[in-house]
């Protein structure tokens, strides 16, 4: 019975879970839905999952989408894995919970908010959105605030102060990491202020490592390309005026 | 230990969190923190729940806040809770975490509203419930004095009808409960509280966008009598809202004349 999971290296919570996968030993194949080729709407996906979104998983007979609930089942039904990704005390689970189900309606919503209404729009056929954009900030560098101030508060490197990270660590540093696509500038703005949330970020990335760099490559490769693209929009801009 | 919860009736998910108390005899003492009075935003209750929002619980000298997360610890630590409510079984389990996850992001995107364009979020994620749109631009425009959008309520309207066809099409397959269950689940009692907020739209409104929708009415009929009769003593609160809320448009609809 062979674990397979369906994802797109660009989606956030597909990374989560295929670093997840790679940092316990899990024996999975990973078959790629390319968003951008719209892939996800395809009739053979949809049987994998009726909600047209990655990620999703087939383990056996068994179908799961809802990238948290997958993170769960995954910490829970393969072998060997260490509590700390998933404690069995329910009290750190229930806060593991909290931290997630948080995550869902603030930062996911504020990051996603702004990456796509800033930058990533157009790649998926919508308008820039500079208004949506500003409003998706505001958020986003509310729920940093709360991250730094109340989540990263205790004495350890990690989320509700652990030493070492959960599935809440996960799911919400390749959220962070999607600010990547942004111009620098804007980056430098949202995360500066946020020191201790960069050195969590950089913290979860030595804790999964190598896999975390190995599986945000694609991403990274992305964000060059932006970065060239932008880069030569300023030229031209520049170029523009003695033009006219 | 002593368990409180901190919550408002007018408010969804702490409905869902004190029908589940009660149907499972859980000893509890529940502690109004009136939205609608700003109690929320005190600091006070800010040592209770640092996102200044209800529900929340302090169970001993445990806080947990967001109302999912309260259900699966309470499901947990309750004693003699039935294992249907949050069933021990590792994929009947993470059945109940998808729908849940799910509500999240679609009957319960309200918060999403502030930040993504309504054009772009329709057009990224291809259903959503906006049943907050719905009533926001109904209902709640008018107590809080801004003006309500006709247009963006049709809107809202059209989603929510889109969504609750999918709650039909892909969670009441098999059986009276959710995922085709016998019994009901955590999931229920989360996803009925937010379709039962309909109940505070004018009569008019919340049959309309029922009537299609005969699972779903059955369904809720269903999670009420496995609840009863707690399920409708916790509802009485949004019902007698009704009727203030009715006035404060009428006087709204005045006042813009």
């Amino acid at each position: 019975m062979t674990l397979t999971v369906f994802a797109d290296r660009m989606s956030q919570p597909s990374r989560a879970i295929i670093i997840f996968c790679k940092v316990n030993g899990i024996d999975f194949e990973e078959v790629r839905i390319d968003l951008a080729k719209r892939q996800q709407l395809t009739p053979q996906f949809q049987e994998i999952t009726p909600m047209k979104k990655v990620p999703a998983i087939v383990d056996g007979r068994f179908k799961l989408f809802e990238s948290h609930a997958i993170l769960i089942y995954l910490a829970c039904s393969f072998p060997g894995i260490a509590d700390h990704w998933y404690p069995a005390d329910l009290f750190l689970r229930a806060k593991i919970h909290s931290v997630l189900d948080w995550h869902h309606s603030n930062l996911r919503s504020g990051a996603a908010g702004y990456v796509l209404n800033s930058t990533l729009g157009p790649a998926l056929g919508l308008p820039l959105n500079p208004e949506a954009a500003a409003k998706s900030e505001k958020l986003l560098s509310a729920s940093l605030g709360k991250i730094e101030s109340f989540w990263l508060k205790g004495r350890g490197r990690f989320l509700l102060g652990s030493t070492q990270p959960s599935i809440a660590d996960l799911s919400l540093v390749c959220e962070i990491m999607q600010l990547e696509l942004v111009d620098e500038k804007d980056r430098e703005r949202i995360l500066g202020p946020h020191k201790r949330v960069m050195k969590w970020v950089a913290d979860t990335k030595n804790a999964t490592s190598p896999h975390f760099d190995q599986v945000h490559s694609v991403l990274l490769k992305l964000k060059e390309k932006l970065q060239s693209e932008r880069a030569v929009g300023e030229t031209s801009q520049n170029v523009l005026p003695s033009k006219l | 230990m002593e368990l409180k919860v901190y919550c408002d009736r007018m408010s969804q998910p702490s409905r869902a969190i004190l029908i589940f108390c009660k149907a499972n005899n859980a000893e509890f003492e529940e502690i109004t923190v009136e939205i609608g009075k700003g109690q929320h935003r005190t600091p006070e209750f800010a040592e209770v729940n640092p996102m200044k929002q209800v529900p929340a619980v302090i169970h001993g000298d445990f806080k947990l806040f967001e109302s999912h997360a309260i259900l699966i610890y309470l499901a947990s630590t309750i004693p003699g809770v039935a294992d249907h409510w949050y069933p021990a079984d590792v994929r009947e389990r993470a059945k109940v975490h998808s729908v849940l996850d799910w509500h999240h992001t679609n009957l319960r995107r309200g918060s999403e509203l502030r930040c993504v364009s309504r054009k772009g979020l329709a057009m990224v994620v291809e259903s959503h419930v906006y049943r907050f749109g719905y009533l926001f631009n109904t209902v709640f425009a008018v107590v809080f004095g801004m003006p309500g959008d006709p247009k963006a309520a049709a809107e809202g309207e059209k989603l929510l009808s889109a969504s609750l066809a999918r709650i039909e099409s892909l969670w009441l397959q098999g059986g009276p409960f959710l995922l085709g269950n016998s019994k009901p689940t955590i999931a229920d009692l989360a996803l009925a509280c937010e379709v039962t907020q309909l109940e505070v739209a004018d009569q008019n409104g919340h049959d309309r966008i029922m009537k299609p929708h005969t699972k779903i009415v059955k369904w809720i009929k269903d999670v009420k009598s496995a609840t009863a009769p707690h399920f409708e003593e916790i509802h009485a609160a949004i019902r007698s809202a009704r009727e203030p809320l009715k006035k404060l448009k009428a006087q709204a609809a005045h006042k813009s004349e």
